[in-house]
């Protein structure tokens, strides 16, 4: 984390070499590396942190609540949600006040993972879910799209750039918006820690040790969609980063559990935005390309290498670093799609046994 | 115009304006929009029956992305224009291979795992859509012309675009129809295939090879059309119940009549909008009409299937 900010702030044009950064970010406004450090490249550093913190969290809380290593922001629709209470006003040209600035986007994650949940249900397997989130993304992409098509051609650059999820021309009054939001969520998340790793165990095990299993479910999305609007609010959906750094920070202790594991997964998240946001910067300037486009080029393969190897390891090394019940967790975490086809086996003539009835009903009909 | 007068241009009258229209715009419109909307049927179900799996759609296997990729990409490079349809169909068809090889080699083992499949396929079009991205912020001339690619539409679609279709349609569609009685083998699971005498994962391959196909061709005719070959298989399977012998022309049949539908009622309405809102150049996309009516059916599909099927 250390070495990616000393980038963040030394890169670019100017160069502040590593030794002249404290006395820059001292002389604030009388050198021109002194502004550009201390009004640009600080701010945004905050924010990238800031930012990738939240959607770790976010993430780790979704995969754990659902039991479904695949459950991200970006698959259960709540992004593209998000994204789409950021950018009707934009389009359709209603100035709101700064405050009120991430209610649109709060309603419209609420919507995207409510419309999700609710469609797949919330004991599905993780394939089903992931396949209607992607498909509630799909339609809210598209409203966003004819969005798009509306906006005029200066306004399109604008709104795609930040679709995308980027960091740039964010200054101080964008991370200070920032802060009442994190009052609330981080105190909720603190909250709902424990809860997690019962969670895990599996409903029947949670109820029977006093968790209403449902209930926390939604209160965890809840917490996600907090956690996720402000900061899509403030620089776009960032992809896949509460995809990358819960895959993360399990592979590193997989021992561990949600508690432990919460702290971890903001950390590596703030990391890999932090990080993600170098290249976006350097790569091909003087354009900036938007962090999203990194973190979903990098992201996805990663995690993917991740979730692999996670499964390929054996529960042997889980019981002698952790808990038994960790590892059950785990199993039951990994055996998920597994499962989830054995479940089809059993019930494979289900959907040719069912569209039969519905033929033989609708001829009952007619 | 009049439907008189549409019979008269058929039957050789009417004047020349007329003519134009009708002959060199709105027939060739609606052609395409039948034969992509078929292909788009036709391929969903295949892959429904093939991997298993009721959500399964050309959009989560990679292909509609990389199409879109294909297209966006030749585009771009200026390798292809709107004065050279042939270029950007070729593109696309190319994007979707590509897209549905990416899928193959991050399968891997887990090949005949259906629902895994689904999962992996969901996830590279989530790369190659980050991909699409980069290149179009890359070369930010090209993004509104490209936005209609991006959704889906049938505007200033003519008969080039037809005459390269319908040849790739109707080969495809004939190798979709041999195929369906391995298919409906399939759909009962792979213990009853292999039983049968079936090998289970040669005739997956197959079946996937082919909705690729027909996918890559529906895209490089209209772009990323959301939801129709997710949704049409289920309404063809609903009316024409579950012997695929049948059901995949059904699903042809549904699907060309949801796109064309889709399409007059997106230009109804961009009609009712623009003179709701003054503005003459605002028109509404298909493929943003067959988005927000398949999020919604989506959902009735969903919640009544049984939950263990996928």
């Amino acid at each position: 984390m250390v070495a990616s900010s000393a980038c963040a702030l030394s890169l670019g044009t100017p160069y502040v070499p590593l030794h002249r950064l404290p006395g820059a970010l001292v002389e604030g406004d009388t050198t021109l590396a002194g502004i550009v450090v201390s009004e640009l490249r600080v701010p945004r550093l905050i924010l990238a942190l800031v930012a990738g913190a939240c959607l770790g969290a976010a993430g780790l809380v979704l995969q754990e609540a659902l039991r479904n290593p695949l459950a991200v922001p970006e698959m259960l629709g709540v992004s593209s949600g998000a994204a789409l209470g950021v950018a009707a006003p934009l389009v359709l040209a209603v100035s709101l006040p700064a405050a009120v600035q991430p209610l649109p986007a709060i309603g419209g994650a609420a919507l995207g993972g409510g419309l999700t949940l609710l469609a797949a249900g919330l004991g599905r397997s993780p394939s089903a879910v992931l396949l209607t989130g992607a498909a509630v993304a799909a339609a809210l992409q598209a409203a966003l799209l004819v969005l798009m098509v509306m906006a005029d051609q200066l306004d399109l650059q604008l709104i795609y750039r930040y679709l995308l999820g980027s960091l740039s021309a964010r200054t101080w009054d964008d991370v200070t918006g920032l802060w009442p939001w994190l009052l609330v969520a981080v105190p909720a998340l603190v909250l709902c820690a424990p809860v997690l790793s019962v969670l895990r165990l599996g409903d029947e095990d949670a109820e029977a040790l006093g968790v209403r299993a449902q209930r926390a479910r939604l209160a965890a999305l809840a917490i996600a969609v907090v956690l996720i609007a402000p900061v899509t609010a403030v620089c776009g959906p960032v992809a896949w980063v509460g995809f990358l750094a819960p895959h993360l920070a399990r592979w590193f202790n997989p021992g561990a559990d949600a508690v432990r594991w919460l702290p971890w997964s903001a950390a590596w998240g703030a990391v890999v935005v932090a990080v993600a946001d170098v290249p976006a910067r350097l790569a091909l300037a003087p354009v900036e390309t938007p962090v999203g486009a990194w973190t979903a080029l990098l992201g996805v393969p990663a995690g993917v290498a991740l979730l692999r190897s996670g499964n390929r390891r054996p529960a042997a090394s889980h019981r002698t670093a952790g808990t038994a019940a960790a590892s059950r967790g785990e199993a039951t975490a990994s055996a998920g799609t597994a499962a989830a086809s054995r479940g089809e086996a059993t019930a494979s003539a289900g959907t040719a046994a069912a569209s039969r009835g519905e033929a033989t009903a609708s001829e009952e009909v007619r | 115009m009049s439907p008189a007068a549409v019979w008269d241009v058929l039957g050789g009258g009417g004047d020349t304006t007329e003519r134009h229209i009708l002959l060199q715009l709105r027939l060739p419109r609606l052609l395409v929009a039948l034969g992509a909307g078929a292909c788009l049927g036709v391929a969903g179900l295949v892959l429904q029956s093939a991997l298993r799996n009721p959500l399964a759609g050309p959009e989560v296997t990679g292909v509609t992305p990389g199409a879109v990729l294909g297209a966006v990409t030749a585009t771009g490079l200026g390798l292809a224009g709107w004065e050279s349809p042939l270029a950007v169909v070729v593109a696309a068809c190319a994007g979707g291979c590509a897209g549905a090889a990416l899928l193959w080699l991050l399968a891997g083992r887990g090949r005949s795992d259906p629902a895994q499949t689904a999962v992996h396929g969901v996830l590279v079009s989530a790369v190659l859509g980050g991909l699409t991205a980069m290149v179009l912020l890359v070369a930010p001339g090209e993004l509104g012309s490209v936005v209609q690619w991006l959704v889906g539409t049938t505007e200033g679609r003519v008969w080039q675009h037809w005459h390269l279709l319908w040849p790739w349609a109707l080969a495809w569609g004939v190798v979709a129809w041999l195929l369906s009685g391995p298919l409906t083998l399939l759909r009962c699971g792979d213990d009853i295939a292999l039983a049968a005498g079936l090998s289970a994962r040669r005739a997956r391959t197959l079946a996937l090879l082919c909705a690729v196909a027909l996918t890559a061709g529906a895209v490089a005719a209209v772009g990323a059309l959301g939801f129709v070959g997710l949704l049409v298989p289920h309404v063809a399977l609903a009316v024409f119940g579950a012997d695929l012998r049948l059901t995949l022309p059904g699903a042809a049949l549904v699907g060309a009549a949801v796109v064309c539908g889709a399409d007059a009622a997106a230009q109804l309405s961009s009609r009712l909008l623009a003179a709701a809102l003054d503005s003459g150049r605002l028109t509404l996309p298909v493929g943003a009409l067959t988005a927000c009516l398949g999020a919604a059916l989506l959902l009735v599909v969903v919640r009544r299937a049984p939950s263990r099927t996928f």
